[in-house]
């Protein structure tokens, strides 16, 4: 592989004394959806803070398209396009003001602002509300209107910070395929962050997990999910959590034993699901473990996270 | 900086779009002039050669560039708040136009209230002196002093978390300014203590300046001075502004 699109090296981001980000070390490729999955307060808007040159790292280093953040930030910001985690939307102006402020800003010639807001407008299904003041806009709008407004620049590097927060299904879905479309269709590098696992499983080609401000492993999703085992039963129930995992990690086919007691779920990796499942339900419940709910499924995503965080992830 | 005249523009447009504040800056305008005018002709008929309103309109007009001032730092706090100042931020643009931009949106509703205060005075009777050339002057100086304040009042909103904190903090200079200044009584029946606190004030070198440009009183300073107070004094706060708001970034 080329050199990566966004790279960090053991970046560091301390508020004080608390420390936001931990000795990073992110590698995004060229022409990839990359999706950054955490939970709340994981580092996850302060990495992208200091991608995008808002703020400057404690230490260590970070490079768009080979260009230090610090030291050549006007040229990261002439490449990439923005969207952050909360609207960040003038009310008083239109959709279309929103727009060509913005390629103004940029430097972009009349022309081609008026050919972009033009095409930009039909991919983000505004033709009928380009004209009216944002705050008219619905939440799934104003989204789409800030994918469009990071687009106006033909950025070679998007990252946007929570696309889909705070959307309804439909919308999701919608920016969803937008987000894949770009990508597919422009080769754009796209970095996204998330703490839904549909979404990253839905659009990335590569996932990083982040928690506490490390990035704890990150890497294609596929290869993730197998690395974890064959099969996983998901038991849900109450019990000793320890006790439970111990036994179970005993028994014939039984790779690991991972729990979350905190949501009263135990995971069993195992060689062969179907085939292990009476014996290993009937070992647990005749440890004194209710059981409430049983799945047999492939690992999934949320598995992964689990498996590195020791918590599931909760929307 | 282009951006700065792009950033110019949507505040413009804003301000356009949003038909309260234009009307209310309007109204507030002629309220001033009725409501001084009316009130202090009763009792005071000249005050240093010439009639009250003339005296007393450049002190308005200073007065009500400070409230637009305050006005322009609310622009830039809640597009901070709003977080629109990350948009700017991101791109590349220089972090001084963005206040740049502010500071001029600032002084252009300052002459336009100017001249609609103008307007009003004349119609209550002010006399202005038929020289352009002046009356541009005297709008140039304006423009400056207003640039002076949008400085401070950028600068308290870089750092200000809140809209009330940010009105609390204003508060503090904006009264003195009014008060200690040649707006309301001329420089020279001031005692020697106060003269000096007067001559701290910006304000009293736009008022003192205004009132010989385009009223054609006789100036109590010279006018060079002016208008080389008031040019430092707009640098000054827009570095002051800058420094905050560079500060406020590296959170
Ligand atoms: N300006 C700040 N000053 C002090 N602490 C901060 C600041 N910004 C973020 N933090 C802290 O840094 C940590 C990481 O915050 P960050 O916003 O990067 O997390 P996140 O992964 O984006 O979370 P979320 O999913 O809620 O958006 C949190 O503990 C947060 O409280
Ligand atoms: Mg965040």
């Amino acid at each position: 592989m080329n050199e990566p699109a966004i790279e960090t090296i053991d970046l560091v981001k301390r508020y004080g004394t608390l420390t936001a980000l931990d000795h990073v070390n992110l590698q995004a490729p060229a022409g990839r959806i990359y999706a950054l999955l955490g939970p709340n307060g994981a580092g996850k808007t302060t990495l992208l803070s200091i991608l995008t040159t808002l703020l400057p790292p404690t230490a260590g280093s970070a490079r768009i398209l080979g260009f230090d953040v610090s030291r050549d930030a006007a040229e990261v910001r002439r490449r990439i396009g923005v969207t952050f985690q909360e609207m960040v939307l003038d009310p008083l102006l239109t959709g279309r003001e929103t727009l060509d402020f913005h390629g103004r800003l940029y430097r972009l010639p009349a022309a081609m602002r008026r050919q972009r807001i033009a095409e930009l407008v039909e991919l983000a299904q505004l033709t009928d509300a380009i004209d009216r003041p944002v705050k008219s806009y619905s939440g799934g709008m104003k989204r789409r209107l800030e994918l469009a407004r990071g687009l106006m620049t033909d950025p070679q590097v998007l990252v946007l910070d929570e696309p889909t927060q705070g959307l309804d299904p439909q919308n999701r879905v919608n920016i969803w395929n937008y987000v894949r479309d770009l990508n597919r269709q422009r080769g754009m590098t796209i970095l996204l962050t998330t703490h839904a696992m549909d979404e990253a499983e839905a659009l990335a080609d590569l996932v990083g997990i982040i928690d506490h401000g490390r990035l704890i492993v990150s890497g294609q999703p596929s290869e993730l999910i197998a690395a974890m085992g064959s099969d996983v039963i998901r038991v849900r129930g109450q019990g000793n959590f320890d006790h439970v995992a111990a036994i179970a990690a005993t028994l014939e086919g039984v790779s690991r034993v991972e729990t979350d007691p905190a949501d009263g779920l135990a995971l069993i990796y195992a060689d062969n699901g179907s085939r292990r499942l009476p014996a290993i339900l009937n070992t647990i419940s005749n440890n004194g473990f209710t059981i409430e709910d049983v799945t047999l499924a492939r690992p999934s995503l949320g598995d992964v996270f689990l498996h590195y965080t020791g918590t599931a992830l909760r929307d | 900086m282009y951006a700065t005249y792009v950033i110019w523009t949507r505040h413009m447009r804003k301000f356009v779009h949003q038909t309260e504040e234009l009307v209310g800056l309007a109204l507030q305008s002629v309220l001033w002039v009725l409501l001084f005018g009316v009130g202090m002709r009763g009792m005071i008929s000249d005050v240093g050669g010439s009639d009250y309103m003339s005296f007393i309109l450049p002190g308005i007009i200073a007065l009500s560039a400070l409230g637009g001032a305050v006005g322009g730092g609310m622009v830039l706090l809640d597009e901070r708040l709003r977080g629109i100042v990350k948009e700017y931020l991101a791109a590349p643009i220089p972090r001084l136009s963005i206040l740049l931009g502010s500071a001029a949106s600032t002084a252009t509703k300052a002459l336009f209230q100017a001249a609609l205060m103008l307007l009003v005075g004349l119609l209550m009777g002010a006399r202005l002196a038929f020289q352009p050339s002046g009356w541009i002057g005297a709008l140039i100086l304006l423009a400056i002093f207003a640039i002076g304040f949008s400085g401070l009042a950028l600068g308290v909103a870089a750092i200000s978390r809140s809209i009330a904190g940010y009105h609390g903090m204003i508060f503090l200079f904006n009264l003195p300014l009014l008060f200690a200044s040649n707006a309301l009584y001329p420089l020279e029946v001031l005692p020697a203590w106060m003269k000096v606190i007067v001559l701290i004030n910006p304000a009293t070198y736009l008022i003192d300046a205004v009132r010989a440009l385009a009223f054609g009183v006789e100036a109590t300073l010279p006018l060079w001075l002016s208008a080389l107070v008031l040019s430092g004094f707009a640098v000054a706060s827009m570095a002051f502004a800058l420094k905050l708001f560079q500060r406020s970034l590296r959170a």
